[in-house]
């Protein structure tokens, strides 16, 4: 069994930290066994039914997130790894807040754990390098007490290879790819950064999209795909990542979207110029490319009409906590003249299409949390030759 | 007090490590992106002002990052694996703890074994090693033997061996270096015959159990204890398979009244071992002749030949550092003998033929470096007192300067096949070590306990 734990650059384990920061807050019962392994690569775990015992030793320890993990066996690891471009001591950077280094070996055994099969994994590493873009703010997604969590949207020939679902349930459950690479990037912020909650993590209620959040774009989506909107070429795979607060379901048209745009508007998003995502129904955005609309139309829409009126942002009690100082230009400004829009301009929404194609159409709404403003895209490395 | 220490990219793990090792984890580090050998005046203003400046602001400004705890590693005595023999491997190789070959399990009974050959304690320390800082003990000398596939009696060359590797003379923690050189092992003494060491044909090659075991020890003992592994502590850019040992020749110094290496670095009488630390070396074929003179331009010009940019470690970093060896087979030996030389008079005439142009040793702390700061000449450098007077006999740039300081700084060993007349010469990594030599200490009831390891 590889390890999944985090070891800083300078060699401590972050298991120790963690094991300290579990013991002062009383969270020990969740994980008994924190900090108590063997400090070394691998591990031999044998018995019986050593896949029980390793997610027993697993679970107690803190590496998973409640869910049995499939144990992260050498060659389990080396099967993900052959589908990686990068050597396994290649290191992806630091992972925040405790700064275990996300070595490539490090993150395919978590991605094991999570359930990925081999090829999901350059995915996942595209995602990872993705959430410790500065811009990502994986120190304050990992430590802030609200709830927010990674939007992971997949683009490109990777999303049809890896049969990420874009359709029917693209959110859950049912797809073994979004589920096991949303998890992978979960458990990489776990046990490489130590978002242990309650402990690190101080989320007050989490939300189940910490479990993973991951999806595809419908290829049949009207309008270039969001990739290709971004400057990638078609056949080109991308990992497009986001900080979503929550994850709003809306049924009906762009007029119902709207305005749960603007009365879930979050305040943090405002107070920070986020990003927002959209994710529309292909019903609804076939309709409006009937219509001649393109996805800039439908976003300048959206974010004309989403809007907070200003009283409730003023009435808010994140308006009386925060110095009127640091409130933005723009948001003042707006409030001027009744309401406030959801981002700062219409292209901080993020557009993308997915969903079952049915009449009555379901879409979401993803606000923002945090500073900066973040959207980051990673390329997905090719499979390797004959792979 | 805040600190900004300046990294260049590829060190950034290095830095992370060596700096818990000293004992400052999370030393906070500002990144200079790429090398700085590579980059012009322009580009590394520009990445310098672009990102590292503010590192080192925030460097200057943040709280380091609270160190974690120290790692906890097993203890001495602790059963780390119970499996066979295919699994005792896998599992050490997997945790890095083998150089993968297979290694003997180190089991209670064989430590305690090589124990006994042991004249101190298993818990008596030999020094610290950076850069891991992990304790050297006799016990983890035996441990890593055991590994090593040597015998038990090897022992007392181990720990003379961990001995002169904790000293700072030899400088362990430079073991990571980027040029990436090996350590060497001399052996003197009658222990060479008593552990049946090879000192004849293929001295250097591997295939005898006591060179080639006891030159494994010391790289894994690199690995386990100070703490050298690839992509992390190392910085090798290349490095070295590491060397067996090569022990001299004493029938045939004795003969001809020569010293040994040991004698030569002032440790008489017993066994010693000598280590040192080579960037690369290679053979001197067929050298040709009946007397002194007609062998020695072809000798020094091969010694020269294999020296090229550590003459660095001649006249600029840590001047005078620079200690080439020659090992010459014996018959060459008895030759130059025959010939009325002997070493300190062979080291003289070497000095005085080994010998390079003013200008292009200039032009190696100069225009092909940037490790010598300031450019000297050689003049300057013997007006500030820093390098022999030799060096600054003319104003001529042509005429021809010695590659070390004093004749002494020259090496020479005797070892080999007794009657080819074929010599190699190794290139020193100067300032990083020094040449360091340490008695072996045998354990009481020597005789004895040899007898007993030879019956078994």
């Amino acid at each position: 069994m590889l390890l999944p734990a985090g070891q800083r650059a300078s060699g401590e384990w972050i298991d120790d930290i963690l094991r300290a920061r579990a013991e002062e807050k009383g969270l020990l019962a969740r994980t008994p066994l924190a900090g108590e392994f063997p400090r070394q690569r691998v591990e031999l775990v044998r018995g019986a039914d050593p896949t029980a015992e390793v997610n027993r030793l697993y679970r107690y320890r803190g590496w998973t997130d409640g869910l049995p993990i499939v144990p992260p066996t050498l060659g389990r690891v080396e099967e993900t790894l052959a589908q990686s471009p990068l050597e396994r001591h290649v290191s992806l950077g630091e992972m925040e807040p405790l700064g275990g280094v996300a070595t490539v070996e490090k993150v395919a055994a978590n991605a094991v754990m999570a359930g990925c099969r081999p090829e999901y994994f350059p995915v996942v590493l595209a995602a990872v390098q993705a959430i410790l873009d500065p811009a990502f703010n994986l120190r304050g997604v990992q430590t802030t007490d609200e709830n927010v969590a990674p939007l992971l949207i997949v683009n490109g020939p990777a999303a049809r290879r890896l049969d990420i679902n874009a359709g029917w349930g693209a959110l859950g459950p049912g797809w073994p790819a979004n589920a096991a690479i949303g998890r992978a990037v979960r458990l990489v912020m776990t046990n490489l950064g130590g978002g242990w909650p309650g402990a690190v993590s101080f989320a007050g209620l989490g939300q189940p999209a910490r479990y993973g959040l991951c999806l595809a774009e419908r290829e049949d989506t009207p309008w270039p795909a969001l990739h290709v909107e971004l400057g990638y070429r078609p056949e080109q795979s991308t990992v497009t990542v986001l900080r979503a607060e929550t994850v709003i379901n809306v049924t009906g048209g762009l007029g119902e979207l709207a305005s749960v745009i603007g009365s879930a508007a979050s305040l943090f998003g405002i107070l920070h110029s986020g990003k927002a995502a959209v994710i529309l129904s292909p019903f609804t955005a076939r309709r409006l490319a009937g219509e001649g609309r393109t996805r800039a139309d439908v976003r300048r829409e959206l974010y004309t009409r989403g809007r907070l009126p200003a009283e409730v942002w003023r009435g808010s009690w994140i308006r009386a906590a925060v110095r009127a100082t640091d409130w933005p230009e723009w948001a003042t400004a707006a409030a001027e003249t009744g309401s406030i829009p959801a981002v700062r301009e219409p292209d901080d929404l993020t557009l993308i299409v997915a969903g079952a194609d049915l009449p009555i159409p379901q879409h979401v709404y993803c606000p923002s949390w945090g500073y900066p403003p973040c959207r980051v895209t990673r390329e997905i490395a090719a499979p390797p030759a004959g792979g | 007090m805040p600190t900004a220490s300046l990294v260049c990219e590829g060190f950034r793990g290095q830095a992370a490590t060596t700096a818990a090792g000293l004992g400052l984890p999370g030393l906070p580090t500002a990144l200079v992106p790429g090398h700085v050998d590579v980059q012009s005046a322009e580009e590394l203003r520009c990445n310098v002002t672009t990102v590292t400046v503010d590192a080192v602001i925030r460097n200057l400004t943040e709280a380091p990052p609270r160190a974690g705890a120290a790692v906890v590693e097993p203890a001495p005595g602790d059963i780390v694996f119970e499996g066979d023999l295919d699994e005792v491997n896998r599992f050490f190789y997997e945790n890095d703890w083998s150089d993968g070959l297979p290694i003997v399990p180190p089991t209670p009974d064989r430590v305690r074994e090589f124990l006994r050959f042991a004249d101190r304690p298993a818990e008596t320390e030999l020094g610290v090693l950076l850069p891991d800082k992990r304790r050297a003990t006799v016990w983890n000398v035996a441990v890593n033997g055991v590994l090593a596939g040597c015998r038990p009696e090897y022992m007392p060359i181990l720990v003379a061996l961990v001995e002169a590797m904790a000293d700072p003379r030899y400088g362990v923690e430079h073991s990571g270096n980027t040029p990436g050189a090996e350590t060497l092992i001399i052996l003197n003494g009658p222990i060479i015959k008593e552990l049946a060491f090879n000192y004849e044909q293929g001295a250097l090659r591997d295939g005898i159990q006591a060179n080639t075991t006891i030159g494994r020890f010391w790289r894994l003992y690199l690995r386990n204890v100070a703490g050298f592994l690839h992509h992390r502590t190392d910085k090798g850019t290349f490095g070295n398979t590491w060397r067996v040992v090569l022990a001299e020749n004493e029938d045939a110094l004795r003969r001809i009244g020569w010293t040994t290496i040991a004698e030569d670095e002032g440790v008489t009488g017993g066994s010693a071992v000598t280590i040192s630390r080579y960037t690369g070396g290679g053979v001197i074929a067929s050298v040709f002749g009946n007397a002194p003179d007609r062998m020695l331009s072809y000798l020094a010009d091969a010694i020269v030949g294999k020296v090229g940019w550590e003459l660095l470690f001649t006249v600029g970093m840590g001047a005078g550092s620079q200690r080439p060896l020659l090992i010459l087979s014996p018959i060459l030996a008895e030759t130059l003998a025959r010939g009325g030389l002997d070493k300190p008079a062979l080291k003289r005439r070497l000095f005085e033929l080994a010998r390079v142009p003013a200008e292009k040793l200039e032009r190696y702390i100069g225009e092909w470096t940037n490790l010598v700061p300031g450019q000297p000449t050689l003049h300057s450098l013997v007006k500030a007192d820093q390098i022999p007077a030799v060096f600054a006999e003319s104003e001529d740039p042509k005429r021809l300067v010695p590659i070390v300081c004093r004749p002494e700084d020259l090496m020479v060993a005797v070892s080999g096949d007794p009657l080819r007349t074929n010599a190699y010469a190794f290139a020193h990594n100067g300032i990083l070590g020094y040449p360091t030599t340490k008695a072996i200490r045998l354990p009481a009831g020597w005789a004895r306990l040899l007898r007993e390891a030879r019956a078994r």
